[in-house]
């Protein structure tokens, strides 16, 4: 009996390099789930080049110039 | 916290206790602790680890450079005003992500609330309007800030993000670029897990799509 398609959950797995290798295999026989699972594959590389920004060089500055002040450090808890 | 000692950048000393070679090896947890008995070097430490983070996930919300400035600084200021308040039992990151990312859809929201105030009531709302992500990004050369933004978001997988609705935006960015497990983003974003999880399906399809890869 064939293997079940992946799920969009072992889709994601897959293309995290996650997917156990005895659902992985199923790649290779099933053309639909191989094509979908390259479509996964190229967006996760695509998010993996998404970078974390920097603010600008006087942004720690401003923080700390700021919890220093009286106004800002009120000390109100945060829910 | 009053500073007792000029730190990095100044022209004081540093007292021992506020150097940051001390704070470096501690883990966020007892930074947090030691912050909130006013050492300013464990504050310090916590900005260093947590601007860029914090920054990132802000400003891709709002696309707006000067304004994520000022979100995250009230993060920052909302963290440690809250310090004595903190339940250590939740991560350090867990929380103040939860701040950040209030932080931005409380302003989306009035952002949104101002659109409609000022266009009147609509009968179908846009998805611009209806998801408070309307601000388009400037072309390049307006200016230094608008140019530097055109860089930084105007790729086609940062335009796609930009596209997609605030919810769906941050489980992406918390799951793909700060790398987080489903269960600490539905903490953070205080949904549940299966929700979460929805989000993150739903918003790789509308990804996929606005960047041309979609199902036939």
């Amino acid at each position: 009996m064939d293997a079940p398609h992946l799920s969009p959950e072992e889709i994601a797995l897959w293309a995290e390099g996650l997917l156990p290798a005895r659902r992985a295999i199923h790649l290779a026989d099933c053309a639909r789930c191989r094509e979908t699972a390259e479509r996964e594959r190229r967006l996760f590389v695509a998010l993996a080049r998404v970078e974390r920004l920097t603010p600008s060089r006087e942004f720690a500055d401003g923080v700390m110039a700021t919890v220093n002040s009286p106004q800002g450090s009120g000390r109100t808890p945060e829910s | 916290m009053r500073a007792t000692a000029t730190s990095t950048g100044g022209s004081g000393t540093i007292a021992a206790k506020d150097r940051p070679s001390d704070a470096s090896g501690a883990s966020d947890q007892e930074l947090a602790a030691r912050a909130s008995g006013g050492d300013e070097a464990a504050f310090r430490e916590l900005l260093r680890r947590y601007e860029r983070p914090v920054f990132s996930l802000v400003y891709r919300m709002v696309r707006d450079r000067a304004l994520a400035e000022d979100l995250a600084q009230e993060t920052f200021v909302k963290v440690f005003n809250g310090l004595a308040s903190y339940r250590r039992e939740f991560k350090f990151s867990s929380w103040i992500f939860k701040i950040a990312n209030n932080a931005a859809i409380d302003h989306l929201r009035r952002r949104e609330l101002d659109t409609l105030s000022l266009d009147g009531p609509t009968d179908a709302p846009t998805r611009g309007n209806r998801t408070g992500q309307v601000r388009q990004l400037p072309h390049r050369g307006e200016n230094p800030l608008e140019e530097l933004e055109a860089r930084e978001l105007g790729g086609a997988i940062e335009q796609a993000i930009g596209r997609l609705r605030p919810e769906y935006r941050a489980c992406i960015l918390l799951r793909h670029v700060e790398g987080y497990p489903y269960e600490q983003i539905a903490e953070m974003l205080e949904l549940p897990l299966g929700t979460v999880k929805t989000y993150i399906h739903r918003a790789r399809n509308e990804l996929r799509a606005y960047l041309g890869d979609a199902h036939p």
